[in-house]
């Protein structure tokens, strides 16, 4: 997702390599061109279909569904998320800003005997320590997995069209981008009626 | 929704059969195979019992004594743990065990032999009057903290127990393998409701008697010391180094060319993480019984902690809680670590060796305690605890190789084999 | 389907005048069955993606029925009497409570364990069966963790004005201030403070991350009216403009994206991951506030596991109790929720039930078994023997006695199937055991603290009017919130739903028979997901039977 969606600014203040690509494909009206969206109505036909998309070698391209389905990594080709790694390191960090915090406060900054425990004990400090791991991968595994996503964005083309709205009940839809190198609407077109596609759409950009 | 009828399920068990997974060579080991090994194994095993008892010629009977004890209380553990997860297995109906119960059940019928090893060990302590079991002995007999569970703490009521405890282990081992095996044969698939059923009064069984065992045969060592948590504390060992062997003992059926298609990485991704979160179980267990004792401060608990914090042993401790919990629990949170069967079978066989130091840091600091006016002959008396628990851990390996290659690896003709063969992780 | 008109079809099954096919019989609902080789279907009736969206949808979008609104302004007002009741203990000082000298912890600590028990159980259930792989958590985890964050809300209550002046609370975090003051980590009260705060903070991410999908849903809804309404020049819009607006800001844009669910789902794996030893860890340090005492029936090393239990348990039963009646009041509820599903919480109800039974067992076991007459007394006779049997008795057994009735000889009743399978059994089951647990709080504070080392510390509590008034007024914010939600949220976590239903499968499981596909399958690996059947073999096999 390119910088320039997420903030719709005038081109000339985004810095130059964030910058939009310039549309190479255009809607019959003129408007630029967002991509292809095809609709089709069960798991089965979308999936199969996934597959034919990325066996043309498709980048830019995104299946969408009622629901999350099993195995559509290897369907559509994308790698495993690095997200748990990014969520462990602050969990880490955070359990040990926890720790940290809590030896400098009890055992540097003001000792205290109480309870008859040393100042500087470990144990005392595990709970706490813990709490402050887990919320803070809590954080990252939220915010982290939406930032991942691009997420909030509150507009996106595909809005647009009232029968992409059923992607969220019970129709399933393959979006191929126009900025994709192998794009050509034609072709497109012709490769998703032939993956069975129940409706193939052009979809503006703007 | 209907059962299916007897012949539709009739046509899916021969579909099943057909399945190339399935094939005789791929679910059997070859006749004869491993008995080499289960020979060497258990020989090696009787030669170290062996020498444990020139050890206890050399040094003394009570160090001798706790060393073999430290071998069977993990043995033990290893084969309760087994017990418990088929139990769990069939009470929650899971799909994805089917390929791998078979091994758990080959597992858990050491049992008997555990009971028999402790039978060997409560013998011993009933013969020589208390080695181990403080109580037991003539100077402690008038100890007012004695006196007042004398009623508990007695030889005769002691051996009764351990009959008990004995009796319900074998039972319920022996129970579900013929439950197991007798589906082989027969293919009724209404024999997992049996054992669904067995399993259900069987967990609450197997609650009081591992709780109570661990009480009798550990925490009684010093008939001083008392923790809530010590039956919870002793079968938190059991479910994740079952675990581990699991994985060694599939991984090297893998190594054999057998269970192809059937015990694949799903299933190891899946054992690992059991082994991870039981372990992590532990940890929290053995953390949250540590942490009380030592925030309540009160003799009769703090004493045994104490004691095991000092004159070296409180190494032994920093390696449990490194080696124990955090090395192993960094690694394994390594999804590719979980995924791959060696790697996996590696972090057991860690876990098995912290297992066996738990182990040593509860019952060895009993033998050469101030009071017992023994002195400790050092660190070169260690090939005695070498022997012993290596003796004890050949034993039960190789009745345990025996086992698995004495019939078939899976359970042939469970229902949910199907499901098991398609298992997969998909997050 | 649901795309000609969504709010006709949804309205005509909510008056009951469209409804799936009707089950044979009341006492089974077709999700029983006892044949290990058949998975029982998640969701009944055949539920297509459509219907199982205009249902949940449906719940979140009409008033349920006459019944909402008398019991939503009767939970209000029990709630503002509750709110009132605090502000007067604010003014006053706590004083207009029954603790005393030397019961300084009673009432108000039994209610926050109370409730923060209740409120583990929602995430634990989400979390727990997550990890497990339980599809069945789809019947329940939405309700559950909404009930946890609700209960989570009472519970913090209770301490925060417990600690009497209520202005000096912010003393409880690490504030650097002008008077130098930390405060103690050694103390579990602060850990508390972490833990409680930690425990709300990631279960209403838990329960929000799990939402977005759902609400977008509502959202897609909403504006898919609205065009219609612009397209038809109608005039009432603004409930679907809220409606558009709210959700649309809250679901943060979800599109449904496949690349976005990939990294969903292994977002929710991992907070489930983490809230798994997150809800051990804090009822493990609700625990710690007792066991890290040396009062005899607090200070025992097993109160982590046993405190955990024991929230599992009560969290079950409340949503049992919440649940059931949802299950009548709610036209095609027990599509979702199914009788199969209550047997597995009845048998859960069992299982915790008899943990905590075992742990009770312990506890009176080593107290005699220490020798310590002090450990012996709290239980053998401050909590077990009536004062009208002995002497050394106290005064109350009959607390001790009901938490025992309640919590651990009435889940037996689960051994016997029909009982299992009877939603009003498991009603009055599941009322016995909140009863219960309330009560084996009440045992480990209020007995343990009124006879303690010297007989001139004896004292008894008494709750005052206030007392019980604070705590109606914590039910009444519970169901507020409750009926807020059922009426306003997905009930139901939709796509999760979506997903476990056997159509959801990428495999099309009509096409042929499951077994041979699986052998077919299973050679080639990777890359197709051969297992995909979220409903199991059932399914697939029904033809086999008729």
């Amino acid at each position: 997702m390119a910088f320039a969606d997420y903030f719709p600014l005038p081109q000339k203040w985004i810095p130059r390599g964030l910058r939009s690509k310039p549309c190479r494909h255009f809607m019959p009206d003129g408007s630029p061109m967002y991509g292809v969206v095809a609709e089709y109505d069960t798991a089965a036909s979308v999936y199969h279909a996934a597959e034919k998309v990325r066996d043309a070698g498709f980048k830019a391209w995104d299946m969408h569904s009622p629901f999350p389905m099993h195995g559509v990594e290897d369907a559509m080709g994308f790698e495993r998320t690095k997200l748990p790694l990014m969520v462990g390191v602050v969990a880490l960090s955070g359990a040990a800003a926890g720790y940290l915090m809590q030896w400098w406060i009890t055992a540097v900054d003001f000792p205290v005997t109480v309870q008859g425990k040393p100042p500087g004990a470990w144990e005392p400090f595990i709970p706490i320590t813990f709490e402050v791991g887990v919320l803070s991968s809590a954080f990252a595994a939220l915010f982290g997995m939406l930032a991942m996503n691009g997420l909030p964005r509150f507009h996106h083309p595909l809005f647009k069209s009232e029968r992409f709205l059923a992607s969220s009940d019970d129709k399933f839809f393959i979006a191929i981008e126009a900025h994709d190198e192998k794009f050509n609407p034609e072709g497109v077109r012709r490769l998703l009626e032939s993956t069975g596609a129940s409706r193939v759409d052009l979809v503006g950009a703007e | 929704m209907s059962q299916i009828t007897g012949e539709a399920y009739q046509r899916r068990l021969e579909r099943l059969a057909a399945h190339p997974a399935m094939a005789n060579d791929n679910v059997t080991l070859p006749k004869g195979s491993w008995t080499g090994a289960a020979r060497a194994l258990i020989g090696l095993g009787v030669a170290g019992l062996l020498m444990t008892v020139a050890g206890a010629f050399v040094y003394n009977a009570k160090h001798a004594v706790a060393s073999y004890s430290v071998g069977v209380l993990c043995v033990t553990a290893i084969s309760l743990g087994a017990l418990f997860w088929t139990m769990v297995f069939h009470q929650t109906n899971a799909g994805w065990h089917a390929t791998i119960r078979r091994q758990l059940e080959n597992i858990m019928m050491n049992l008997p032999l555990c009971v028999g090893l402790i039978a060997v060990m409560l013998i011993v302590e009933l013969a020589s009057g208390g080695l181990l079991f403080s109580w037991m002995r003539p100077e402690y007999a008038d100890s007012p903290l004695l006196t007042a569970k004398r009623s508990w703490l007695n030889e005769p009521f002691l051996v009764v127990r351990f009959f008990i405890y004995a009796g319900v282990w074998t039972l319920l081992a022996t129970k579900l393998y013929r439950f197991s095996v007798d589906q082989d044969r027969t293919g009724d698939r209404f024999l997992n409701n049996r054992a669904r059923f067995t399993s259900a009064w069987g967990l609450l069984a197997f609650a009081l008697t591992t709780g109570f065992f661990a009480f009798d045969f550990i925490m009684a060592m010093d008939f001083r010391f008392f923790s809530t948590m010590w039956g919870v504390y002793y079968f938190a060992s059991g479910p994740f180094s079952c675990m581990a062997v699991l994985l060694i003992v599939t991984g090297m059926l893998r190594l054999r060319g057998r269970l192809t298609g059937v015990v694949g990485n799903e299933h190891v991704h899946d054992m690992a993480k059991l082994l991870f979160g039981m372990n992590v179980f532990w940890a929290y267990i053995a953390f949250g019984q540590y942490f009380l004792i030592w925030y309540g401060n009160i003799p009769e608990e703090t004493a045994w902690v104490v004691y095991r914090k000092q004159g070296g042993w409180e190494n032994l401790a920093a390696v449990l809680a490194i080696g124990h919990f955090l090395i192993p629990f960094l690694i394994l949170l390594l999804r590719p670590v979980k995924r791959h069967p060696a790697l996996a079978a590696a972090a057991g066989a860690w876990l098995l060796l912290m297992l066996v130091m738990d182990m040593f840091w509860l019952v060895r600091p009993m033998v050469y305690t101030p009071a017992s006016g023994l002195k400790s002959p050092g660190p070169g008396a260690m090939w005695v605890d070498l022997a012993a628990i290596v003796g004890v851990g050949c034993l039960w390996a190789g009745v345990l190789a025996r086992r698995i290659a004495s019939g078939p690896l899976i359970p042939l003709k469970d229902p949910r084999l199907p499901e098991a063969l398609d298992h997969r992780n998909y997050v | 389907m649901s795309a000609t008109n969504p709010d006709r079809i949804i309205s005509e099954r909510l008056a009951g005048i469209v409804s799936g096919a009707p089950a044979r019989d009341p006492r089974d609902d077709g999700s029983l069955n006892d044949d290990p080789a058949v998975r029982p279907p998640l969701v009944l009736n055949n539920r297509s993606f459509g219907e199982v969206t205009d249902i949940i949808c449906g719940y979140a979008e009409h008033t349920p029925g006459k019944w909402w609104l008398p019991m939503f302004l009767l939970a209000a007002s029990v709630a503002g009497i509750g709110v009132t009741m605090i502000l007067y203990l604010i003014i006053t000082g706590v004083g207009v409570w029954g603790l005393n000298n030397q019961i300084n912890w009673a009432w108000d600590i039994t209610n926050f364990v109370f409730w923060i028990g209740i409120g583990h159980a929602g995430t634990l259930i989400s979390a727990i069966l997550c990890i497990f792989k339980q599809k069945w958590r789809t019947a329940v985890n939405r309700s559950a963790e909404a009930m946890t964050i609700f209960a989570v809300i009472c519970a913090g209550i209770f301490p925060a004005i417990h600690v009497g002046r209520i202005w000096f609370i912010w003393m409880v975090f690490p504030i650097p201030n002008y008077n130098s003051i930390w405060p103690n980590f050694r103390s579990p009260l602060l850990w508390d403070v972490f833990a409680v705060s930690t425990y709300a903070t990631v279960s209403v991410l838990f329960w929000y991350m799990g939402m977005i999908p759902d609400l977008a849903s509502l959202r897609d809804r909403a504006d898919r009216r609205l065009r219609r309404a612009v397209a038809a020049g109608a005039k009432k819009r603004l409930p679907d403009l809220i409606r558009a607006y709210v959700f649309g800001l809250l679901s943060m844009g979800w599109r449904f994206s496949s690349r976005h669910w990939h990294r969903y789902e292994v977002a929710y794996l991992i907070l489930a991951g983490v809230s798994t030893p997150l809800v051990l860890s804090v009822h493990s340090i609700v625990s710690f506030d007792f066991a890290t005492s040396v009062v005899p029936g607090w200070h025992t090393t097993i109160f982590p596991p046993y405190f955990v239990a024991g929230a599992i348990f009560g969290g079950f039963a409340m949503v049992l109790l919440l649940l059931i009646p949802a299950r009548e009041l709610f036209s095609n509820f027990k599509d979702f929720l199914t009788l199969r599903h209550l047997e597995n919480m009845a048998k859960i109800i069992l299982v915790t039930g008899m943990m905590v039974g075992f742990a009770y067992s312990m506890e009176f076991f080593i107290a005699w078994y220490s020798g310590n007459e002090y450990e012996r007394d709290a239980f053998l006779f401050n909590r077990v023997t009536p004062i009208w049997l002995s002497d050394r008795g106290a005064p109350y057994w009959w607390a001790y006695w009901t938490m025992i009735t309640c919590n651990v000889l009435s889940p037996q009743v689960f051994w016997f199937k029909k009982m299992r399978r009877d939603p009003r059994a498991i009603w009055v089951v599941a009322l016995l055991v909140t009863i219960g647990m309330w009560f084996e709080r009440f045992v480990i504070i209020v007995t343990s603290l009124h006879r303690a080392w010297l007989p001139g510390e004896w004292h008894m509590f008494f709750p005052t009017p206030v007392d019980m008034l604070t705590f109606a007024g914590t039910c009444g914010i519970f169901l507020t919130l409750f009926l807020l939600f059922l009426r306003f949220l997905p009930v139901f976590a939709m796509a999760e739903v979506k997903a476990v239903l056997p159509q959801a499968s990428p495999h099309g499981h009509d096409d042929h028979d499951h077994d041979d596909h699986g052998h077919a399958d299973h050679g080639h690996g990777a890359a197709h997901g051969s297992g995909a059947h979220p409903g199991g073999h059932g399914p697939s096999h029904e033809k086999e039977a008729h």
